[in-house]
């Protein structure tokens, strides 16, 4: 019998695609879109994320649990899903790599500064590569590892208890400058990754624990994103969040022990294997799509080829601002692809079953 | 099998290569401990608007007689200044283990905003850099040999932090300091440091308008200042107070632990009005009066007489702050929370301020009162 992906680690894999280097800047954006008590919005935004998760299960159901690729060419002619398998392909491993990228450059103001970005970005690339042409099962084993490392890091958060103030977090809920329709879409793809449960459907036990743990996993993350955001409402005055690029890297920069200081060096490396996870989910994920327009391909050759390009691809944004400017527009399409990838699916589905009937 | 091993030792080469290329070697990397900036002093008629910075690194030469190097430069900016000493030293100045901060009286009252902001932006910079102003010039405090604390930098430090556990002066750091900064309901503080002959010592608490520094704390006054600002739970001082309307009679009241409250109320004529309660407990350490503490009612007599003495200095003290227009206490926080945001925004809070009545009161309760009767 094949292997099959436990509901607790769908959770978790969806949990690390999701978290990623944003959540660095994510009080920031919270606080410059969304004004006062900006945190707030991120409930919100996890609503939204979680509906859009429920039309990816009602594809699940509809679809008795089939690979959405089996789907999609079973009802469209090639000539239509070809263009989309590539467009997919694209948006995937760019935003893989993109945000990989992002990772170095910021973990370059902090040390290593000096050092080619693209140089630190191969060594990167090279631990994705060994992962994803392992393949799902041990992917997710990994991943489960990766999380329980990193994943006590909430706790830091009691370090901020004391410097804590509620005067600090006003009663005025979304006041102050707004930019509610773009801090919106940019906040969102801080959640972005779920949608890739939809290429999980045949790896999963075909049941309804599927999905419900994909949305605990959705439901995980934007607890993390609240907690971390509410804190810094709460420890840094309004005006000065917005201000700071990386209010968490700040936040950890604040963090002493009474044997060893100036660790958010440290801590911040911890970061690297929630965006590697994110890089290895969408890089898998473009191979999966690749392998169905070349199906006679050697996996690990596919695999390679994506990296490959992605990686030329990444070379081109030169600038930290560049990278961000790159990675909203792909974070934009992604978001797109999170609502009408599901609803195209849906649509097939409901069109076939009336057809049946 | 072959080929795994091949990868795996591809991957070795280049991960260990990888640490060639930004290379810190601790020999030859100084620590600055602490930064000093003053105003330049004015040569030839120029230099007015330049700034004479000072580092402090330890040395770790055995041999060498001095443990410590301390280099200034006069440039227009901290890191123009952080080139020039690079040209003075065979060490790579790095500034990673930054502990203080120390601003020249003069040049706090023009405003430290610039400094501090490239203190924030460098992110090789600590979060908790102390922030201190001294009272005359920083650059010879730091430049001057103490005979008994070799090393200046981590002197300043220690004692700031020391100082700050017992309330004497409020801890303030890069964090603190450019968080207030930025809060629109209230003032950034420091403590204040002055050189004297043998030693460096704390001096009171410098009150900023933004980042401007305006009036000042006494020592003696300092907890009374705490109390009025935040809840803490260490603190000790020293009360004058009157014995049987003769000589005067010395309380120490020590381990003590306070809570403020602030009220706003809306008067008549929508005149607002604040209330701050502070409730302070502690130990009665030293008593030179005549009366037996051990006595209910005179205890009580007592504790009536430290909550007048209280209150009065910190009434005068709240008086003081709206004189100068520096909202030290945080009343604006307060008030910001009471309203709405657009009556908060139409608030001119710094017209409002000066003017507005501010009710201090509260009570002190002797815990217990040592040992002896």
């Amino acid at each position: 019998m094949k292997e099959k992906l436990y509901p607790f680690h769908v959770g978790v894999l969806i949990y690390m695609i999701q978290s990623g280097v944003i959540i660095m800047s994510l009080p920031r954006l919270a606080a410059e879109n969304f004004g006062y008590n900006g945190w707030v919005a991120l409930i919100l935004l996890a609503l939204v994320s979680s509906l859009n998760i429920l039309l990816i299960s009602l594809v699940h159901r509809l679809g008795k649990g089939k690979s959405i690729f089996v789907l999609l060419e079973m009802s469209l002619p090639k000539f239509v899903w070809l263009p989309l398998y590539s467009l997919l392909i694209c948006i995937w491993a760019s935003t893989g790599c993109m945000v990989t990228k992002h990772y170095v450059f910021i973990f370059q103001m902090v040390t290593y500064n000096t050092t080619h970005a693209m140089y630190l970005k191969a060594l990167i690339d090279v631990l994705v590569f060994l992962l994803v042409i392992k393949g799902i099962y041990n992917i997710s084993k990994a991943v489960t590892v990766f999380f329980w490392v990193v994943q006590w890091m909430l706790l830091l958060l009691l370090f901020f208890v004391k410097d804590f103030e509620w005067a600090r977090m006003t009663p005025f809920l979304f006041a102050g400058e707004t930019h509610i329709m773009e801090g919106s879409l940019t906040m969102f793809s801080a959640f972005i990754g779920y949608e890739l449960s939809l290429l999980l459907f045949p790896y999963a036990e075909n049941n309804k624990k599927f999905m419900r743990a994909v949305i605990l996993g959705n439901l995980f993350t934007a607890f993390g994103y609240i907690a971390v955001c509410f804190v810094c409402f709460g420890f840094y005055s309004f005006e000065q969040l917005k201000n700071m690029l990386y209010p968490l890297l700040d936040l950890l920069a604040f963090i002493q022990l009474p044997f060893i200081e100036r660790i958010e060096t440290l801590l911040f490396g911890f970061f690297l294997f929630t965006t590697l996870v994110t890089t290895v989910m969408y890089i898998w994920s473009a191979e999966r799509t690749l392998v169905r327009i070349v199906p006679k391909a050697e996996g690990g050759m596919l695999v390679f080829l994506i990296v490959a390009a992605a990686f030329v691809v990444s070379w081109i944004p030169d600038t930290i601002t560049e990278v961000q400017e790159w990675l909203k527009y792909l974070s934009y399409t992604e978001t797109g692809v999170a609502f009408g990838l599901p609803v195209l699916l849906l649509l097939i589905l409901l069109v076939n079953k009336g057809a049946r009937q | 099998m072959r080929s795994i091993k091949r990868l795996a030792a591809a991957l070795a080469v280049i991960v260990l290569a990888a640490g060639c290329g930004d290379q810190r070697v601790l020999e030859r990397l100084a620590f600055t401990k602490a930064v000093s900036y003053d105003t330049a002093p004015e040569q030839d008629g120029q230099a007015r608007d330049k700034l004479l910075v000072s580092i402090v690194i330890p040395k770790a030469d055995p041999q060498g007689k001095m443990k410590r190097e301390v280099l200034s430069a006069i440039a227009k900016s901290d890191k123009a200044a952080r080139i020039k000493f690079s040209k003075q030293t065979e060490l790579k100045i790095v500034s990673g283990q930054l502990r203080s901060a120390l601003f020249g009286l003069s040049l706090a009252k023009k405003g430290i905003w610039t400094y501090l902001d490239t203190l924030e932006r460098d992110p090789s910079i600590p979060q908790l850099v102390k922030i201190a102003v001294v009272d005359g010039n920083a650059h010879d405090m730091l430049a001057r040999l103490y005979p008994e604390h070799p090393l200046p930098g981590q002197y300043v430090d220690r004692l700031l932090e020391k100082e700050a556990e017992s309330m004497a002066i409020p801890e303030v750091t890069l964090y603190d300091f450019v968080r207030d900064y930025y809060d629109d309901g209230i003032d950034p503080i420091a403590a204040i440091v002055k050189m004297t002959k043998k030693s460096i010592e704390v001096t009171g608490i410098a009150l900023f308008d933004e980042d401007r520094y305006v009036t000042r704390i006494e020592p003696e006054q300092s907890l009374i200042f705490a109390c009025l600002r935040q809840n803490f739970d260490k603190g000790e001082f020293i009360m004058d107070l009157e014995n049987n309307g003769q000589d005067d009679a010395q309380v120490m009241f020590s381990s003590i632990v306070s809570k403020r409250k602030v009220k706003i109320r809306r008067k008549s004529g929508n005149k607002l009005e604040a209330e701050l309660i502070i409730k302070l407990k502690g130990t009665v350490l030293e008593y030179t009066g005549d009366s037996d503490l051990s006595k209910d009612e005179i205890r009580h007599e007592l504790e009536k007489k430290m909550t007048a003495y209280v209150l009065s200095d910190a009434k005068a003290m709240v008086a003081m702050m709206q004189k100068n227009k520096v909202d030290s206490l945080g009343l604006g926080k307060q008030v910001r929370n009471s309203m709405s945001y657009k009556a908060w925004k139409q608030l001119d809070w710094d017209a409002v301020y000066p003017s507005m009545e501010v009710k201090v009161n509260g009570e002190v309760i002797i815990k217990d009162y040592g040992k002896s009767k």
